[in-house]
């Protein structure tokens, strides 16, 4: 009887693999025939809709009247040799900071921020940066992770869309449509719970639930922060992302600012794991490098 | 010919992609922790190469006027894998036991550690280290 059962599952085994075999053979030459663009959502979104595929953060609209950005062969710095083609890239010779405006807090928050920002900037000059969450390897969770100092990858499917930024293997997801999450029952995260809806082709997300210690530019926040965002296609290649951080406990007004994308066609997002971080933070605060580690 | 053409396009694409991103470079961290404006250059063997992240680090003896002109272990922290890959690195094109030189800014603490501006391969090939890094100031 057990013989006879041992000798049914192989049959059926030996089948399947067949089947399995010959389907692949039926199927390869289709798929080779076939020019498949894995930059573009395949569910037949509207382009206008179509956030899927892998981006790059883009620089704003240059202002009129503004001078030209300069070339590699003006600056001197080969991008092929690893530079940025750009005076002013190098941290230490002042980068130009993200176009965020100053966070609108209350006093009784902006004395604090400030005395920290200026502590940073002066232990920064004097050669003695600070550790960041950077440092320790956490991930910059939401908004930061929408900066993209890495490549991003939207995957668009029905009912949500995913954001992979390459940068710390962060993953976000946005649930199009469905009930959102109270505020009070949303579990604090790096991401948060966000959910959205679509104001003709703009994606309208709202987010909830996120961790004290996800300070985005080192901005705090109270527990009922909610972050929106207005997801909008400029173009076939290119995207804003428009957010509005709402935080009556915090602000005194709502804090904007807009991230952008262009299409990075092609791109194959590479992996990021903390897999020995030799940076840390001394007894001070400040950032030290582990030399020697054998 | 068409190899060269596709290079070319891909540095276009490279160029035009980093000069769009500049005005937010943004590292893991800051490096104001290495003394960039006194960079140094090293010659020696690579002890150990370990392509992971958050960064690359090449482990290099190299003489240094640090170590009154004696070899010394430096500990030479560079980009991670994916600004590296970006701009033409490979994980396999250091190994242990090659001679290469490097242009580093050492750290301000003292200790035998740099963050890499340029290295130049057995080859004589020449790779930097990623925008925010910043570029060789000496040669």
């Amino acid at each position: 009887m057990r013989d006879r059962s041992f000798a049914a599952v192989r049959s059926a085994r030996r089948t399947l693999t067949l089947l399995a075999a010959s389907l692949t053979v039926a199927l390869a030459p289709a798929a080779h025939s076939q020019s498949v663009d894995r930059t573009r959502s395949d569910s037949g979104t509207p382009a206008s809709r179509d956030f899927g595929g892998t981006w790059d953060r883009a620089a704003p609209p240059r202002p009129t009247g503004a001078a030209p950005t300069p070339t590699p062969q003006e600056t001197g710095v080969s991008p092929a040799l690893g530079g940025s083609g750009v005076p002013g890239a190098r941290p230490s010779n002042g980068a130009a900071p993200p176009a965020v405006p100053t966070p609108p807090l209350k006093p009784e928050f902006l004395g604090k921020y400030q005395a920290r920002q200026k502590e940073v900037r002066d232990a920064t000059a004097r050669g003695e940066p600070l550790a960041t969450p950077d440092v320790q390897c956490l991930p910059q969770g939401m908004p930061g992770m929408m900066l993209a100092i890495f490549p991003m990858e939207v995957l668009q499917t029905s009912g949500q869309l995913t954001i992979i930024e390459e940068a710390f293997n962060q993953v976000r997801r946005i649930y199009v449509g469905g009930q959102p999450v109270a505020i009070e029952d949303a579990e604090p995260g790096f991401f948060g719970h966000s959910w959205a809806r679509w104001d003709g082709d703009t994606l309208v997300v709202e987010t909830v639930g996120i961790k004290d210690v996800v300070r985005y530019q080192n901005v705090p926040h109270s527990a009922n922060v909610r972050i929106n965002e207005r997801m909008r296609k400029t173009d076939a290649d290119h995207f804003e992302d428009e957010v509005t951080v709402v935080d009556p406990e915090y602000l005194t007004e709502p804090w904007k600012f807009t991230f952008r994308y262009q299409r990075r066609p092609d791109y194959k997002m590479y992996e990021y794991i903390c897999e020995d971080n030799r940076e840390y933070e001394d007894a001070s605060g400040q950032q030290r490098l582990r030399v020697n580690p054998r | 010919m068409r190899r060269n053409a596709i290079r070319s396009a891909s540095f276009g694409a490279v160029a035009v992609l980093a000069l769009l991103s500049a005005t937010v470079a943004r590292a893991h961290h800051s490096f104001a922790m290495f003394d960039n404006d006194h960079q140094i250059k090293l010659k020696g063997k690579v002890s150990d190469f370990q392509w992971q992240n958050p960064h690359v680090y090449l482990e290099l003896d190299a003489p240094s006027d640090k170590a009154g002109g004696k070899i010394a272990s430096w500990t030479i922290e560079c980009a991670n894998p994916g600004i590296l890959n970006r701009i033409g690195w490979k994980f396999n094109m250091i190994k242990p036991g090659d001679e290469v030189t490097v242009i580093v800014a050492p750290l301000r603490d003292g200790q035998p550690g740099a963050l890499l501006k340029e290295v130049t391969l057995p080859d004589g090939r020449v790779f930097g280290n990623g925008g925010p890094a910043g570029p060789a100031l000496i040669h």
